[in-house]
């Protein structure tokens, strides 16, 4: 099965898109450090831009892989970037301030003992195989690292288990009690984090591929799927950080989707063959 | 990606010597590491994770996955791909499992791996009904001349044109078969996870006041779901590839391949239960 079915013509070649998505990512994900330095909350909507910056590398990686016959479907390589990432990024949120290096080292060696596996011993045969596979690791593990910090304002350990308070209603009043059911962990949320990145990673070029694909069309897919994830995530946010950090990140998230959804309505305007606008078929009466 | 058919590939199964016997000393170097980490759990929960996710890769080759072509009617199995199907089922199972957690490993695995089958048989069938009264097609394999276990025939049943369509009995049987084996896997993976990390985790964060076993459960259960969430669909996802994508079910010739998969199952979920272990240790914290 290793007959590439697409070539990748013109546009930025893959190399750039994730070198430049590695040090966004990274980058962004350090910016939400702020937050302890300035004793604040404010600078979680970071944490989206980073994830928004590793899921556009990410789909840019899929288009690599997937242009390979690999026959399993799209969907199944943004599973296996989220399942591989979700242990690394667990594990390096233990590292403190070192958090996103340690990610992205350990989804590297994960991801490169997989995609050996997946190349010698299961015979793929693909040229690119142990690349992408070691990249999707790496994506998953950053954007999960990335909604992390946007949620819980953080990327330690600590602050992924932090009991929250509940208040309840009884019969001798208002009571608050702490549990850990209400932390991030403890709740749960990561698995809906988990989705939303699998589902935004693997979308763009599931929608995009066929011969009329063009990068730009793709790359903006992705970044609005990645918006649109941070809108959600930002909703998420709420019970884990100020109100005012978590309205900053909606506005921003809400304001990043308009635009690219725009874009890529405009996008697919100028790609597509033809265009009409049409509304909705009338209901014709007599049938 | 299916529309446009890579070649024919050939029914001998290709092993690679050198790169098993790699998969296998990184294999017992990952068992080494666990047992020099010395928690007394750690060495039984990486052997648990490992036979769960080995269950899980064999589990998904009896699955009937059609994929694209499927849902066109033009070759038999459920019309989507390993990942959907294998985490459906793997889900499934998953929660049947959790919810007996309380009640021993043995109980749980067993109400997991018939979670997982149960889910599957369900599919299975709508996906018949669906076939036979929506598209109509009747079930017809285009791998083998007769169905080896009821015995029908099903060359004069399969369109011109096509690999056969619908789920004959061996895919269905193959299908339930195969739910038992992911749920199963899957709930295995999960109990040894939450049974580590039920015994390490309070000590772990004990300079907290409220950290007792029971106050910490639901972090135990989420990291353990999601751990074994992610080395399901890891291992799902090699074996899809070990299968290039569908397979009609045990009957396949494709379905030979499983020991190739068995090994790359038996590293990943290694790699990834060392990982997950190591949650439970006070490295870097």
């Amino acid at each position: 099965m290793t007959v590439k079915v697409e070539v990748v013509e013109g546009g930025v070649p893959h190399s750039k898109v994730m070198i430049v998505g590695l040090i966004l990512t990274i980058v962004c994900i350090y910016l939400t450090y702020l937050n302890v330095l300035t004793k604040t909350e404010l600078f979680s909507f970071f944490g989206g831009l980073a994830a928004v910056a590793a899921l556009t590398w990410g789909s840019s990686t899929i288009k690599v892989l997937c242009s390979y016959g690999i026959g399993t479907g799209v969907p199944s390589a943004g599973m296996v970037s989220f399942g591989s990432g979700v242990i690394a990024m667990l594990f390096a949120t233990k590292f403190g301030i070192l958090s996103p290096i340690v990610a992205v080292v350990l989804a590297a060696v994960i991801g490169a003992i997989l995609g050996y596996v997946a190349n010698r011993v299961i015979a793929m045969k693909i040229p690119v195989m142990v690349k992408s596979l070691t990249e999707l690791a790496m994506v998953g593990s950053l954007t999960l690292m990335g909604f992390t910090a946007l949620i819980t304002g953080s990327f330690n350990f600590s602050a992924l288990i932090a009991p929250n308070t509940v208040l309840t209603i009884t019969s001798a009043g208002l009571t608050a009690t702490t549990s850990y059911l209400t932390s991030y962990i403890g709740g749960a949320l990561i698995a809906t984090v988990f989705l939303l990145g699998a589902i935004a990673v693997q979308h763009p070029f599931n929608a995009c591929l066929g011969p009329n694909w063009t990068q730009d069309r793709m790359l903006m897919l992705a970044v609005e799927c990645g918006f649109i994830s941070m809108i959600v995530a930002s909703l998420m946010s709420m019970p884990f950080v100020r109100i005012d950090a978590a309205i900053i990140s909606l506005i921003v998230s809400i304001i990043g989707w308009y635009y690219t959804y725009a874009k890529y309505f405009e996008l697919s305007k100028r790609d597509a063959a033809a265009w009409l606008d049409l509304s909705p078929i009338p209901e014709q009466e007599g049938h | 990606m299916s529309a446009i058919a890579g070649p024919k590939s050939s029914l001998s199964v290709e092993y690679n010597a050198v790169a098993i016997i790699v998969s296998l000393i990184i294999l017992v170097l990952i068992i080494a590491a666990t047992f020099m980490l010395g928690i007394p759990m750690a060495l039984s929960a990486l052997i648990g994770i490992i036979v769960g996710g080995v269950l899980i890769g064999f589990g998904v080759h009896f699955v009937p996955v059609g994929g694209a072509p499927a849902a066109m009617g033009q070759a038999p199995g459920i019309a989507t791909g390993v990942a959907m199907l294998a985490g459906g089922a793997g889900l499934a199972g998953l929660f049947g499992g959790a919810w007996a957690a309380s009640q021993g490993l043995v109980v749980a695995t067993v109400t997991g791996a018939i979670g997982g089958g149960l889910m599957m048989a369900i599919t299975c069938f709508f996906v018949n009904v669906i076939y036979v009264f929506g598209m109509g097609v009747p079930a017809a394999s285009g791998k083998v001349k007769k169905d080896p276990i009821t015995g029908d025939t099903q060359p004069e049943f399969k369109s011109q044109g096509t690999e056969g369509h619908g789920l004959p009995f061996v895919s269905f049987v193959g299908g339930v078969i195969g739910g038992i084996f992911g749920g199963g896997g899957g709930t295995l993976v999960y109990m040894m996870l939450l049974g580590l990390y039920t015994a390490t985790l309070p000590k772990l964060m004990g300079s907290q006041s409220v950290a007792n076993s029971v106050a910490i459960l639901p972090i135990a259960v989420s990291l353990a779901g999601v751990f074994a969430i992610g080395i399901f669909l890891v291992n799902a996802v090699l074996a899809a590839y070990n299968i290039t994508g569908t397979i009609e079910g045990p009957h396949d010739p494709k379905f030979k391949r499983f020991p190739r998969d068995i090994i790359a199952s038996a590293v990943a979920s290694g790699l990834c239960g060392f990982v997950a272990i190591l949650i439970a240790t006070s490295i870097g914290m």
